[in-house]
C-alpha cells in the first residue's frame, strides 16, 4: 500500500461518515487524487463527469423508475395484492403469504426496494394486524419481503452491475427469477409452519371460480404489464431500454384511461419525482466513473487482486469471504453506491477464482439487498418503523427469522451457480 | 422584505426546474415510444431519437441534482447522524460547504469547456445542435447548485433561530 492510497481511503471514508452526499464523496476523493497525487488537470475530471452521462443505455434507469412510481401511485398495487390474496388466503397464514407474493409481483414491475416497502407496507401492515397476525411477524415480513423488488427483475442494481461488468443485462435479469421464487417459497413455508395450528386467525373459505375470474379480470391490466416487460425482453421483441419505455407508456395509459386514478397534475408530479430520483442515482454513476478513473490510473484494482490472490487459495473461501464482506458493507452503505464503488475492485478477482461474473452479479445483488433490512442502517427498517410507529430495536428483532431465510438462500445460491445460471443458459443469454 | 424575495426566487426556480424536467423527460419518452411503434408498424427508425435521449439524460441529471438539493433528498450515508442526532446540523452545514466548492468547480471548468466548444463550432451529428448548448448545462448547473445550496443554508439557519 502506498501513502496516497491510505490518504484517499481516509478521505473517502471520512466524507461518507460525515453525511456528505455519496456522489460528492466520490468526486472529492477523485479530485484530491488528481490534484495532489497524479498531477493531472482537474478539467479532465469534469470532462469525465459529463461524458459518463452521455450514454444511451442510462435511459433504462429513468424509465424503470418512472414505471414503478406510476404503478405505486395508482391502483395497480391494490389489484396485484387482491390477486395474490385470492390465490393463497384460504391456507393457514394465507394473508401473510399474500404479502410476500404481492411483493414478488410488484417486484416484477418495480426495480427498487424502497418503493416496494412504501407501496405494500402501508397497505398490508394494517390488514395483517387487523386479521390477528402477530405484530412481530407482520413487521418482519413486510420489512424483508420488499427485497424481492430489487432481486426480481427489473432491478436497478443489476442495471448498474451490467454497465460496469459488460454482462448482458437481459441475462442478469434472468438470474433473478429463481432466487426470488426460492425466497417466496421459503417464506411461505415458514408462515405455514408457525400458523398451521393457530385457531385465533380467521381463515377464509376457498374463493369460488367465478370470484377468481372476477379478480383476475380486474387485475388483467396490471398483470399485462409484467407480460409486456418480460415477454417483450425475452422474446427478443424489445431491448431492455425499449421495454422500460413501453412499460411506462402502458402504465400511464392504464392509470389514466382505464383505472382513471391519475390526472394531468399527477402525471407531471410523478414524472418530475422520477427524474429527480434517477438524477440522484446517475450522479453517483458519474462520480463513481471519475473515482474509477483514479483507481485505474493508480492500478488499484489489480493491486488489490494481487494481495487477495496471494492470501486466499480456494474459491470456496473466496466466495465466503466476499459474502461476509458484502453483508458487513451492506449494513452501512446503500446497494447502488456499494455496487458502483466495489464492483470495479472485485471484478478482476473473479477470473483467478473461476467465479462467473454473471453469477457474482446476482450474489452481490441479493447480498446487498439484505443490507436494506440489517441493523443499524437498514433503510427498510426505518420506513417500516415510521409506518408502524415502532422503534428500531423492535423491528430489528422482528426481521431476524426472515433475514435468516434470505441469508440461507444466499449461501445456497453462492455455492450452486448452476441453479442461478440455468435460465440464462436456457434462453441463450449466457 | 428579504424573506419575500427569498420565497419568490425559490418558487420561480422550482417552477422552471419542474417544467423543464417534465418536458424533456416526456419528449424522450414519446420519441422512444414512437421509435418502437414506427419500427414494428412501418419499418422505419427515427435516427435522431437516440441523440435526443442522450441530451435529455445529461440535462435531467444535472437539473435533477439542483431539485434534489432543494428537497434535501441526495443519497447519503446517515450512519453517524442516526447514532448522534445532535450532530446533524453541523454536518449538514459542512456538506453544504463542500457542495459550494463543487458548484465552484462546475462553474469554472464547465465554463472553460463550454467556451472551447464555442470556439470550435462543433455540432451534434444528426440534429446539428451546437455542442455549446449541450455543454452549457455544466456551468448553468454550477450556478443553480450554488443558489440552491445558499438557500438551503439560509433556510436551516432561520429554522434554528
Amino acid at each position: 500500500m502506498q501513502i496516497s492510497d491510505v490518504v484517499l481511503l481516509c478521505v473517502l471514508l471520512g466524507c461518507m461518515a460525515t453525511y456528505v452526499p455519496v456522489f460528492l464523496c466520490l468526486f472529492f476523493t477523485a479530485t484530491i487524487g488528481f490534484v495532489f497525487f497524479l498531477d493531472m488537470p482537474l478539467a479532465l475530471l469534469v470532462q469525465t463527469l459529463f461524458r459518463s452521462l452521455d450514454k444511451f443505455s442510462l435511459v433504462v434507469v429513468l424509465f424503470f423508475i418512472l414505471c414503478g412510481n406510476i404503478m405505486s401511485r395508482g391502483k395497480t398495487v391494490e389489484k396485484l395484492i387482491n390477486m395474490a390474496d385470492a390465490l393463497v388466503s384460504w391456507m393457514p397464514g394465507g394473508l401473510g403469504m399474500a404479502g410476500v407474493i404481492g411483493c414478488g409481483l410488484f417486484g416484477a414491475i418495480s426495480g427498487s426496494t424502497v418503493a416496494t416497502v412504501v407501496a405494500l407496507g402501508g397497505f398490508m401492515i394494517p390488514a395483517l394486524i387487523k386479521n390477528g397476525y402477530d405484530e412481530n411477524y407482520t413487521l418482519g415480513l413486510m420489512t424483508t419481503s420488499p427485497n424481492l423488488g430489487i432481486i426480481i427483475p427489473p432491478s436497478i442494481s443489476m442495471i448498474f452491475y451490467s454497465m460496469i461488468s459488460n454482462q448482458s443485462l437481459e441475462g442478469l435479469f434472468l438470474t433473478g427469477f429463481v432466487p426470488g421464487i426460492l425466497i417466496i417459497l421459503c417464506v411461505c413455508a415458514y408462515t405455514w409452519i408457525i400458523y398451521r395450528k393457530r385457531t385465533d386467525i380467521k381463515r377464509l373459505p376457498r374463493p369460488s371460480a367465478t370470484r377468481l375470474v372476477e379478480i383476475f379480470k380486474e387485475g388483467f391490466w396490471a398483470l399485462m404489464l409484467i407480460v409486456i416487460i418480460f415477454g417483450g425482453i425475452f422474446s427478443g421483441m424489445f431491448t431492455a431500454n425499449e421495454a422500460a419505455v413501453v412499460a411506462s407508456v402502458y402504465a400511464f395509459f392504464v392509470e389514466f384511461f382505464i383505472y382513471k386514478s391519475m390526472g394531468f397534475k399527477d402525471i407531471k408530479e410523478v414524472t418530475v419525482s422520477s427524474a429527480v430520483t434517477s438524477a440522484t442515482l446517475l450522479l453517483i454513476v458519474a462520480a463513481a466513473t471519475c473515482f474509477g478513473r483514479y483507481l485505474t490510473f493508480e492500478n488499484i484494482p489489480n493491486r488489490v487482486a494481487e494481495v487477495v490472490i496471494a492470501s486466499i487459495h480456494s474459491p470456496f473461501v473466496f466466495l465466503l469471504a466476499m459474502n461476509i464482506l458484502l453483508l458487513v458493507i451492506g449494513m452501512f452503505m446503500d446497494i447502488i453506491s456499494a455496487t458502483l464503488i466495489l464492483g470495479p475492485v472485485f471484478l478482476p478477482l473473479l477470473g483467478p477464482f473461476n467465479v462467473d461474473p454473471m453469477h457474482f452479479g446476482l450474489i452481490m445483488t441479493v447480498n446487498l439487498a439484505i443490507g436494506y433490512c440489517t441493523p443499524p442502517m437498514g433503510v427498510s427498517l426505518y420506513i417500516t418503523g415510521a409506518l408502524a410507529q415502532r422503534d428500531i430495536i423492535f423491528i430489528s428483532k422482528s426481521v431476524m427469522p426472515f433475514l435468516a431465510i434470505q441469508v440461507g438462500v444466499l449461501f445456497f445460491l453462492t455455492y450452486f451457480p448452476g441453479i442461478v445460471l440455468f435460465l440464462p443458459k436456457l434462453l441463450g443469454y449466457y | 422584505m428579504l424573506g419575500t424575495i427569498f420565497k419568490l426566487t425559490d418558487k420561480l426556480i422550482s417552477r422552471i426546474e419542474e417544467w423543464t424536467l417534465f418536458i424533456i423527460v416526456m419528449s424522450a419518452l414519446i420519441s422512444l415510444f414512437a421509435n418502437v411503434v414506427l419500427r414494428y408498424g412501418f419499418n422505419y427508425t427515427l435516427a435522431w431519437s437516440e441523440e435526443l435521449v442522450r441530451i435529455v439524460i445529461i440535462y435531467s441529471t444535472f437539473i435533477g441534482a439542483s431539485v434534489a438539493i432543494r428537497q434535501g433528498n441526495m443519497i447519503r450515508i446517515d450512519a453517524v447522524v442516526q447514532i448522534f442526532p445532535g450532530m446533524t446540523k453541523g454536518l449538514t452545514l459542512y456538506s453544504h460547504v463542500l457542495m459550494l466548492v463543487f458548484a465552484g468547480i462546475m462553474i469554472y471548468h464547465g465554463y472553460k469547456i463550454t467556451h472551447l466548444q464555442l470556439l470550435t463550432h462543433q455540432k451534434t451529428i444528426i440534429m446539428q445542435i451546437p455542442l455549446v448548448i449541450v455543454y452549457a448545462i455544466m456551468p448553468v448547473t454550477g450556478v443553480m447548485v450554488f443558489i440552491r445550496t445558499v438557500q438551503a443554508i439560509f433556510r436551516e439557519m432561520r429554522l434554528s433561530e
